[in-house]
């Protein structure tokens, strides 16, 4: 920060691949710490990629898409358009949304927040950003996100319940247990439905300790 | 309506001679500020202001072209997918363009408190209605901002100033004196606007 302001490019940015690799964030709000809501920029580096992954944005987020660069197939609910450079898709909660590249090096800016709150980072670029460092081998630089992330959101479930999969995944099974069982202890139903089935943690179900968290 | 390309949007030139064109409003949207500006008359892109009043952090993105930006004094030219973020709200920033197909995203908001549409919105989208002489559509523009900002002193002396112009003195003194009851700038600022040449002579005129 250059006194009080800070230039920069998109293409400055890290480009950080989601676990399952399907897509890749550039990581703006988190980079320029940027408070009022959330904003991020999505890249498809090749044409066919999903720049915005498919999801109904369920925690009440307004959201607003902007096609910076590239082009992109957006469907939106039940409609499907073509969107070239200078594009604004807007997106209530609920509504099923989706982008697929259909140029190389497409870049969509995601916008979001929810009206008449005060917007707080939901965690989930933390934990996003730690497990892209994990995957690229830097594991402590993610173990340090999700420390910082686990201060900055006490007292929920996801929080721990994704510091269990960092640690699965990151091969530390004594931390990953002690981490599910306080998400398990802050919603029991929840992570016993969704646990069995996050391959995260399927390597944890041959341990004598997943039988004894979930009995 | 979920999309539109920002060539679909409104063009709204303003006085400082750049063109505003209205996202927000466009989609109603309510839960952050954004807004495209592109060069007007006078090339400038972004207008000189600071953010002081409003608190609000600001990110302005290059979607095409190429503008120079001045942030606190300095210069930085930026091209397409370039962004500058101004933080600190105090600080002075304006940008011209350097290519006349430039255009810029701005998005803005306060830190720690939910989104409030910002009063100038208002202002800015009755310019054309004020320069075609639609002054009921002008007038019916600020009262309806004003639901959303009661007393807003700013809306309150532009909404006179319509109505000066729009042949409703009475309405245009009560508004210009609620507005100069807040702070008595406007009653500077009223003693030589034009468009209240119309009720200066008026008895009760605050100015």
């Amino acid at each position: 920060m250059n006194d009080g302001y800070r230039v920069l490019s998109l293409d400055d940015l890290e480009r950080l691949p989601s676990t399952d690799g399907e897509l890749t964030l550039l990581p703006l709000r988190r980079t320029i710490g940027f408070q009022p809501f959330g904003v991020n920029a999505w890249l498809g580096a090749n044409a066919g990629d999903q720049v915005i992954e498919r999801h109904p944005e369920q925690g009440g987020d307004e959201e607003l898409y902007v096609v910076v660069r590239g082009r992109a197939t957006f469907t939106l609910g039940d409609e499907t358009f073509d969107a070239p450079p200078g594009t604004l898709v807007h997106a209530l909660p609920g509504t099923l949304r989706e982008a697929i590249a259909a140029d190389d090096d497409t870049v969509v800016l995601a916008v979001g927040a929810q009206a008449g709150e005060v917007w707080e980072s939901a965690g989930w670029e933390d934990f996003y950003v730690a497990f892209a460092h994990r995957a690229a081998g830097k594991v402590d630089e993610g173990r340090a996100i999700v420390a910082d992330a686990l201060a900055r959101h006490p007292g929920t479930w996801q929080g721990p319940y994704n510091a269990a999969c960092f640690e699965a995944l990151a091969g530390d099974d004594d931390a990953a247990f002690a981490h599910l069982a306080v998400a398990v202890g802050r919603a029991p139903a929840i992570i016993a439905k969704h646990a069995p089935d996050d391959p995260d943690l399927m390597r944890l179900q041959s341990d004598p300790r997943w039988n004894e968290l979930f009995r | 309506m979920t999309h539109l390309h920002v060539d679909e949007l409104d063009r709204i030139e303003l006085d400082d001679g750049f063109e505003w064109r209205p996202i927000r409003r466009a989609f109603d949207i309510r839960a952050f500020g954004v807004n495209a500006y592109a060069p007007g008359a006078t090339g400038r892109v972004v207008e000189e202001h600071s953010e002081s009043t409003l608190g609000h952090e600001e990110i302005y993105l290059v979607l095409r072209g190429r503008a120079r930006f001045t942030v606190d004094g300095n210069e930085h030219e930026l091209g397409a997918g370039e962004l500058v973020f101004v933080q600190d709200p105090a600080l002075r920033r304006g940008a011209i363009a350097l290519t006349d197909d430039t255009l810029v995203l701005a998005l803005g908001g306060k830190p720690g408190a939910p989104h409030v549409t910002s009063a100038w919105e208002a202002m800015f989208a009755a310019v054309p209605a004020g320069r075609e002489g639609r002054w009921a559509d002008a007038i019916r523009m600020h009262e309806e901002a004003l639901e959303e900002h009661p007393g807003n002193a700013a809306l309150l002396y532009n909404l006179a100033c319509m109505e000066s112009r729009g042949g409703r003195p009475l309405d245009a003194i009560l508004h210009l004196t609620q507005a100069v009851s807040q702070d008595p700038k406007w009653s500077e600022y009223a003693a030589r606007d034009p468009d209240f040449d119309p009720i200066r002579p008026e008895p009760g005129f605050p100015a």
